[in-house]
């Protein structure tokens, strides 16, 4: 997960209700004139989400590049810091004071495209859509509404990292780990009975990205409904169920969170962890003895797809200046300005025909590119799992449903059944 | 062996009980701190989520601390936390005096109102308000400010009632008598009232600076130059978006923890005078 969710729930139930707010007073003409058609001058405001502190350099040669483009255009670059980040947006929305080109994934870009925040780039800029991979592009389609409301920027999508070690100690075959989510339940219930119950398998109880996985389907058509309580998603959590009996999910997993599980995984307490390409440095500097067994795998997946997490750079419909921003947005997320942005760090470039490079095609020997090439290699048909309309507060609703059915306190059907009900109502109400 | 009368003979078992749960709590609230500084200084290539956890670092290092700075601007964040900060403890204690003496002491027309509203102020959660202060900030101009992160906080409503209910501790008659020397209520407030509620204002001090100095919502939403932001929001840029260094992220709280740590030790005499003074304790 490129940006670990931290305390975004606080605020969530505020940020759709406060946008939704705001939609009545401020977005009256945001309809009226959509053209980014125009002469690319005056100050555009970008913001980015942490991404200031590692990247300074990067940045500020882009902006560089731009202005020398565009003599007329000036760009103005602030980035916030990662917590607190759908709170800052709602409260920018509701001031009036959102920046011209904004970096966002599409769970916090559904908000503002629904109060007619965010510009409709299929109208005004569909010409540029050719330009990246189809399914980076439709990512940020909102289910409801038309069009498309932000470029695809910088995609991720993590291998599944295995302790051999661990693996080995319970008379598992460290090179054949898991495929399939059966063979995982099967591995995990063997590795409890093996150990005592004192090594599990896995941190976490499922996300929606898991039964995504396992082949649940999460969403009507329309989008206007959930259906993660259909047979399959049952299935699903009554296997975990078992699992959470049985010894094989960490004695936390109903309140891991994607931090504190990579933390069990750097202890060594649990077996397997999904991770992402960047996480192998971390290893190897916070856990060396970790990182002397590690093992990598694809993502346990019934599907044979992966998930995919996207940012995306959304453009503000009421911006004062739309051609320059629709401009400067399309080209930060340029083939040439993406891919120079993945040898920077382990992100994965939304632009066709870029994951055709050698520099992710090519293996030399070393972990970092392996993973690197797998995790390419499994993007081209990569899926964003989590639904656009799933907010930060439907994503607890339906964790502590999961908590509920694991510890055995509710049946898994008349939990999920719930935390369905529940969902729909907030998704009417949101 | 010479006793002095009066003293309690401890058995040593009862002695060695009390200090094993003494140790016990301070083990609980000293340990994770101790457990952040060991590891800001623990250097590259050691297991830090080892568990058991071990406290002393082998190859101890500073070079975590020059990281943070390296990565940001931590003084220029530090010294804008600062400037908020003072400002809040001044705003504070003034504030709430001056308000605190006047419901305690002055007699007007809806004394007990203004007072109930004051009580109901505290109930309202700040989160629920907080997008329609940033609206009015807003028409004020005073986003993207210092002013702006200062003012919603600038007199809680809990520092005016502590000075109230310390003011309202003092015996009457001190100032009934100063009264009939000729003391207006300016004089009886900054000569007779103010010294004897010292305790209550380090409190009030002490709260408001503890206040400025960790909040993190509001300075965020209000803020959004980084050459304004203040220490809490510069140092979250310490957790990356890829990939954490845990060291780093503990330099930097020691860095923001450590002046309240110094403030703390400066004021403690006062402190807990105070905290015993009024009635409402915090």
């Amino acid at each position: 997960m490129p940006i670990p969710c931290r305390a975004a729930v606080v605020g969530a139930s505020l940020v759709t209700s406060l946008i939704a707010l705001t939609a009545c007073g401020a977005s009256g003409n945001s309809g009226g004139s959509d053209s980014a058609s125009g002469k690319v001058e005056g100050q555009v405001t970008f913001q980015t989400w942490n991404l200031k502190a590692n990247f300074k350099g990067y940045f500020e040669g882009l902006i560089a590049d731009f202005e020398r483009k565009y003599p007329d255009a000036r760009v103005k670059w602030i980035d916030q810091p990662a917590e607190g980040y759908p709170e800052k947006l709602s409260a920018d929305a509701a001031g009036g004071t959102l920046p011209d080109v904004v970096n966002v994934s599409p769970d916090l870009a559904y908000p503002l495209a629904k109060a007619g925040l965010a510009l409709d780039l299929e109208r005004a800029a569909g010409k540029y859509r050719g330009e990246y991979l189809d399914g980076a592009w439709r990512s940020n389609a909102m289910p409801g509404l038309p069009g498309v409301y932000a470029f695809p920027w910088y995609l991720n999508t993590g291998p599944m990292f295995y302790n051999k070690r661990l693996f080995r100690q319970a008379g598992l075959d460290p090179e054949k780990p898991p495929k399939t989510y059966d063979q995982l339940f099967e591995a995990a219930a063997s590795m409890a009975k093996k150990s005592g119950r004192r090594t599990a398998m896995l941190a976490s109880t499922p996300a929606i990205e898991d039964f995504g996985r396992y082949g649940v389907r999460l969403m009507n058509a329309a989008g206007t409904a959930f259906t993660f309580n259909e047979p399959k998603g049952v299935e699903l959590l009554r296997h975990y169920k078992d699992l959470y009996a049985a010894g094989a999910l960490d004695s936390q997993a109903l309140t891991a969170k994607a931090e504190s599980s990579g933390r069990k995984f750097q202890q060594q307490a649990v077996a397997m962890n999904p991770g992402s390409a960047l996480d192998l440095q971390t290893f190897k500097k916070e856990a060396p003895s970790l990182y002397r067994s590690i093992g990598i795998t694809d993502t346990v997946s019934n599907t044979g797809k992966a998930n995919m997490y996207v940012q995306g750079l959304m453009v503000n419909a009421q911006s004062r200046v739309k051609p320059a921003a629709v401009a400067f947005a399309h080209f930060v997320t340029e083939r040439k300005n993406q891919m120079a942005f993945a040898r920077k760090v382990a992100i994965f470039p939304s632009t066709g025909g870029s994951l055709d490079d050698p520099y992710f095609t090519r293996e030399d020997g070393t972990d970092a590119t392996r993973v690197r090439v797998a995790a390419a290699r499994s993007l081209k048909t990569a899926v964003n799992y989590t639904p656009v309309p799933l907010s930060d507060q439907m994503k607890t609703v339906l964790r502590n449903a999961v908590a509920k059915a694991v510890q055995g306190k509710e049946p898994p059907k008349a939990a999920l059944d719930g935390a369905v009900a529940e969902c729909n109502r907030l998704l009417k109400t949101g | 062996m010479n006793r002095a009368p009066g003293e309690r003979r401890l058995s040593a078992r009862q002695l060695v009980l009390r200090y094993l749960l003494l140790l016990a709590v301070l083990a609980l609230t000293v340990g994770p701190f101790l457990w952040q500084l060991s590891t800001s200084l623990k250097g590259p290539g050691e297991d830090i989520y080892r568990y058991p956890p071990s406290l002393i670092p082998r190859q101890a290092t500073l070079a975590n601390y020059a990281g943070v700075a390296r990565i940001i601007p931590v003084w220029d964040f530090a010294l804008n936390s600062l400037k908020v900060a003072a400002a809040n403890v001044l705003t504070n204690c003034v504030g709430a005096a001056l308000a605190g003496y006047a419901l305690a002491r002055m007699r007007f027309r809806g004394r007990r109102t203004a007072l109930t509203v004051f009580i109901m102020a505290m109930l309202v959660p700040v989160e629920s308000i907080m997008i329609a202060q940033f609206v009015t900030m807003r028409e004020l101009q005073l986003n993207n400010t210092l002013i702006g992160v200062l003012l919603p906080g600038c007199i809680g409503a809990m520092n005016v009632l502590l000075m109230r209910n310390a003011f309202a501790g003092l015996p009457y008659e001190v100032e009934e008598a100063a009264y009939i020397d000729g003391a207006n209520a300016w004089q009886r407030f900054a000569r007779i009232a103010l010294p004897s509620v010292k305790g209550t204002l380090a409190v009030v001090a002490i709260f408001a600076f503890m206040g400025a100095w960790d909040d993190f919502l509001w300075p965020l939403i209000v803020l959004s130059d980084q050459s304004k932001f203040t220490l809490t929001i510069g140092l979250n840029f310490l957790h990356g978006t890829f990939a954490d260094d845990q060291r780093l992220v503990a330099a930097g709280t020691v860095i923001a923890v450590l002046p309240l740590i110094v403030l703390f030790a400066c004021l403690q005499r006062y402190f807990f005078r105070g905290v015993g003074e009024g009635a409402v304790k915090g």
